[in-house]
């Protein structure tokens, strides 16, 4: 038979559902490789092929794949399900150590950033002090230290009705367990404290002691080296004394 | 109703080269390729699941076997191992009985050389679903006379038997979907 009678027989022969003399024609044909032949032959093979792959989807157990492979020596790493909890376990028990340390290290910040926060609200709220004493009408300013380089120097300013400030240089840190402690010296009767206070690294200091002065009674300000606690009267002689100017002078 | 491709990914040169060389990684890699449409296929056949992964393995072992020579003739693997499946799986039909109510065992099908020049591409998902289009647009009779053929594996005697129709007949149903199917695939490659 020739290739042409043989044409629409391919896909049946690909099916085994050929007759006879088909059969053995289409089989001689490929036997001596039948150039048209074969190329019929594998267009039928292609569509038999894509007709069964319509067939419903199945999924093969994992059984399968395994089983295959062990038959020709391939053997997969399977973790079983305690390899699996172990894993699991190892997991959030480093989840846990990380976030812990995550943890302490924002409650370290957060409690660095509220001292910086109350630091600045200080600071804030002495600069408000500062400003209400220097800018209100009746402030007295006295000078102090000036000419003499070994004493601390600066300015202390006396307001009646919102208290006094001081701003020194030259004043050392006081040494560990003391203070520097501001008295309100009167003409007459004992002195008043107004506040302890420590100066900075660079030797210089700021205190501000709030409330009304009476500047006609008061005739100094001084500063003097006191314990921690500070004292009720001064006991040592004082390192920084600002005599406030006698009336009508 | 979903039905089986295969994605296109990799060289499947590369993992055949590698197969010949007895890597069984590339073994792995080519079931992961084609093993679930191999099992879809012979499980619609033989409708026994314990059968169907025997079948199936056989049919890997047997590529693994012979990769050698599927390398020389560049064979498309996806249409030989269907091919390969469905003889494995007539095969185990005839051998449970009445073997005139099932096709004859074609070995040509499994030759590596007529497998190559077929495109892997014939199983991609825009193809199945040019066929399961064609077959569905077939006349009833026909479509049925295809089904059995393909999927429950009947000859034309046991069609016959099922359809309760004359020989002829399904003979002249078979010859009309086949040839039609034919022109509907020929004009998804001519597109």
């Amino acid at each position: 038979m020739s290739c042409e009678e043989l044409l629409e027989h391919y896909e049946l022969y690909a099916l085994g559902l050929a007759e006879e003399p088909e059969r053995s024609e289409i089989r001689a044909h490929l036997d001596r490789r039948c150039a048209a032949c074969e190329c019929g032959f594998r267009q039928a093979l292609g569509l038999v092929a894509a007709l069964s792959a319509a067939a419903p989807a199945a999924a093969p157990p994992a059984r399968l794949r395994r089983r295959l492979l062990a038959s020709v020596g391939v053997r997969e790493r399977h973790y079983g399900w305690p390899v699996a909890w172990a894993a699991a376990a190892l997991l959030c028990l480093s989840a846990a150590v990380y976030f812990s340390g995550r943890e302490r290290q924002y409650a370290e910040e957060s409690l660095r950033l509220r001292r910086q926060l109350g630091d600045q609200t200080t600071e804030l709220h002495r600069s408000q002090e500062a400003f209400v004493i220097l800018s209100a009408a009746g402030a007295t300013e006295v000078a102090f230290g000036q000419g003499q380089p070994a004493q601390p120097t600066g300015r202390v300013f006396i307001n009646p009705s919102h208290g006094v400030m001081m701003i020194a240089s030259r004043l050392p840190p006081a040494p560990a367990g003391r203070t520097y402690e501001m008295w309100i010296i009167p003409k007459a009767g004992a002195p008043r404290s107004a506040g302890r206070f420590q100066s900075r690294n660079d030797d210089t200091a700021i205190h501000i002691e709030p409330g009304p002065v009476d500047i006609a009674t008061t005739a100094a300000i001084a500063v003097t080296l006191e314990n921690e606690a500070g004292a009720p009267q001064p006991d040592a002689q004082p390192l920084i004394v600002a005599a406030l100017p006698v009336a009508g002078r | 109703m979903p039905t089986m491709a295969i994605e296109v990914t990799g060289d499947s040169g590369d993992v055949l080269r590698r197969v010949a060389r007895r890597d069984g990684r590339a073994l792995a890699q080519l079931y992961d390729r084609y093993g679930r449409l191999v099992y879809a296929i012979v499980l619609r056949i033989v409708h026994n699941q314990a059968v169907a992964e025997d079948l199936v393995q056989g049919t890997f072992l047997r590529a693994w076997n012979r990769a050698q020579i599927f390398d020389e003739h560049k064979c498309a693997m996806g249409p030989w191992l269907v091919a390969v499946v469905r003889n494995r799986a007539i095969d185990f039909l005839r051998s449970q009985g009445a073997r005139d109510s099932r096709p004859a065992l074609v070995y040509e099908n499994e030759d590596p050389r007529l497998c190559a020049g077929l495109e892997d591409g014939i199983l991609f998902a825009e193809q199945t679903r040019r066929a399961k289009q064609a077959l569905d647009q077939l006349p009833e009779v026909q479509r049925q006379a295809i089904e059995l053929a393909c999927f429950d594996c009947l000859s034309k005697t046991g069609m016959a038997a099922k359809l309760g129709q004359r020989l002829d007949t399904v003979e002249t149903s078979l010859r009309s979907a086949l040839g039609g199917l034919r022109k509907a695939m020929e004009a998804g490659v001519a597109e």
